[in-house]
């Protein structure tokens, strides 16, 4: 019993406690910051990207883009800058705006595309014809009339026209996959289109 | 002369003279603002004012003084007020009607003809007054005239029926006339308002109501459709064509992602328009890229017949109506000048209003059968064996 109290009261024991100590309070700083930087990492990181053929691990940087929207008040289609991390390759980078435009809803402006509708596939030919295949919600959506569809049209055009001033001439509007001569009646979509 | 300037200068500094002018300005504004009481303009078939009446509104109708019937309509019509009995006797175009104040009922030469009205003529401030309905509904039956009414502009059009007996051949009067109501069946309702209207019907009730009229005027109008049935474009293409139409008129209902977009366009199938198909060299469509080019042969035709139906509807809209021209399914196949009319927009309340209203359909018909008949009667007609068919594609561009 003298010889245990003898240990304890040991400056040896005294300054191995203390150095344990310190060791385990550092370790669990350590921990607890490696968790949390991990944490804000995950958090910081964007949204994640389609799959492409080309992915990289570096994310594409953050670039301005306009997509062009109905206002309410001009009655114009008129152009809202977007922040979009696009890709380089065209057809990747014409998928994405696309989406976004099918998408976008901002609180000052009407969206013309139908609600519900996406974007299936795209894909820009030699001619530097786009094609656009969308869900059937485009023309089974829409609402009608010669003007909401001149809309729709105008928005997805201009929205194209003003990404790829160069790239794209003319775009052919597809519904599941098949030419479909008119979304609600009255603008003729049987062939490709330009401004 | 430097003294002169200064004492200018000192009685009418710059400032001065600008607030004298503003304050002028702003007098006149008011003054004009007080003596502007809402009127009713009343015109002739050419747009010249016959006269301006101030009206008075009861429960939103439009009221006007019995008076405005000796200016705006017959010089020489009498009336006769019994006040204890709220009588009313006018004597116009060699007729007697009878009216009660308050009392829909128009009694036309001791019941031969008995009109109703929606609403009654009123004594307001001791002096009978006649809703605007009465001017709207009951002039027509009184003498040869047509009438047209603004609401929006508070406009009333009256224009003799004789003006019709336009000086048009034989060949002419003969042509059909293809008006096709859009949409149909329980397939195809086109666009809708939120009160529940369907495209597809108010198109037809006007179609109807064009076709219903043209049998006054001796003018042959088919329809592609007369009932609530779905008809598919080459179904509308083949009824035209089977029946040798030498226009063709496509009546739709507009829509759009904005009640704020309002009243009336009219379409012509360009493929050059604004968007416009591809410009290829390459046969790619072959067969289609004919029948382009034959309603491409029509695009001046069809131009000049929208002209004349803007000229003649603009009188029934609020704002001047648009001509718009790019690829249109409805009209790429028809061999004839062709256009399409959007009647105003089902997403709109006030043009939804109108379009549910029986008489603004009614005064619609009017217009287009006015415009047909000045566009048919304006063509220089070619003789049937070499009809338009004949155009060169080159007179497109
Ligand atoms: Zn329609």
């Amino acid at each position: 019993m003298n010889l245990l109290r003898k240990i304890l009261h040991s400056r040896l024991f005294m300054v191995w406690g203390i150095t344990l100590v310190v060791i385990i309070i550092g370790l669990a700083i350590t921990l607890v910051l490696i968790a949390h930087s991990k944490r804000t990492r995950i958090l910081d990181a964007p949204p994640k990207l389609p799959d492409t053929p080309n992915t990289t691990d570096i994310l594409p940087p953050p670039e301005q883009v306009n997509i062009f929207l109905l206002n309410p008040t001009s009655l114009e289609i008129t152009p809202v800058q977007v922040e979009l991390r696009l890709y380089s390759e065209p057809t990747e980078r014409l998928k994405q705006i696309v989406s976004a435009l099918v998408q976008e809803t901002l609180p000052n402006y009407r969206n013309p595309i139908p609600r519900g509708t996406l974007l299936n596939e795209a894909y820009i030919d030699s001619q530097k014809t786009a094609y656009l295949d969308f869900s059937h919600h485009l023309a089974d959506g829409h609402i009608g009339g010669t003007t909401a569809e001149l809309l729709t049209v105008s928005a997805i055009l201009k929205t194209i026209f003003d990404a790829f001033p160069n790239e794209i001439i003319h775009v052919q509007i597809l519904i599941d996959g098949k030419e479909k001569k008119t979304l609600a009646g009255h603008l003729n979509l049987s062939q490709p289109l330009r401004f | 002369m430097t003294k002169t300037r200064n004492n200018f200068n000192m009685w009418f500094p710059p400032f001065k003279s600008l607030s004298i002018f503003l304050f002028i300005l702003i007098l006149i504004s008011v003054t004009h603002g007080i003596a502007q009481a809402p009127t009713v303009r009343f015109v002739d078939g050419e747009g010249e004012t016959l006269a301006e009446v101030e009206f008075k509104l009861h429960q939103e109708i439009v009221y006007l003084p019995v008076e405005t019937l000796k200016t705006a309509f017959d010089p020489e019509m009498t009336h006769e007020y019994h006040r204890p009995r709220k009588q009313l006797i006018l004597k116009t175009k060699g007729k007697e009607l009878r009216l009660r104040m308050g009392n829909t009922t128009v009694n036309i030469d001791s019941g031969k003809q008995t009109f109703t009205l929606p609403a009654p003529p009123l004594a307001i401030e001791g002096q009978p007054m006649l809703p605007i309905h009465f001017f709207r509904k009951i002039l027509a039956h009184l003498d040869d005239v047509e009438v047209l009414y603004n609401p929006n502009l508070q406009r009333i059009r009256i224009m003799p029926k004789t003006a019709w007996a336009l000086d048009v051949s034989d060949d002419t009067r003969e042509w059909t006339i293809i008006i096709d109501p859009g949409h149909g069946g329980e397939g195809d309702l086109g666009c809708k308002s939120q009160n529940g209207l369907h495209e597809k019907d108010i198109v037809l009730a006007a179609a109807k109501e064009i076709k219903k009229l043209s049998e006054q005027h001796q003018l042959s109008i088919h329809l592609t459709r007369d009932q609530d049935t779905e008809k598919t474009l080459i179904q509308r293409v083949q009824t035209a064509n089977r029946e040798q139409g030498r226009l063709f008129l496509s009546l739709h209902c507009n829509a759009s992602f904005s009640p704020n977009h309002k009243g009336m366009r009219l379409y012509i199938n360009n493929p050059n328009g604004q968007p416009r198909f591809r410009t290829s060299e390459m046969p790619r469509f072959g067969k289609k890229r004919l029948n382009i080019l034959n309603q491409a042969n029509y695009l001046k035709q069809s131009k000049n017949f929208a002209n004349v139906l803007q000229k003649e509807l603009n009188f029934l809209a609020e704002n001047p109506i648009v001509i718009t021209e790019f690829p249109i399914i409805t009209l790429s196949d028809v061999s004839m000048p062709a256009v399409l009319l959007e009647l105003g927009y089902l997403s709109n309340i006030d043009d939804a209003k109108q379009l549910s209203n029986p008489d603004h359909i009614s005064e619609l018909a009017v217009a287009i059968i006015r415009a047909i008949q000045i566009y048919s009667a304006s063509v220089n007609q070619p003789s049937k064996s070499n009809g338009f068919s004949e155009r060169k594609p080159s007179d497109t561009n």
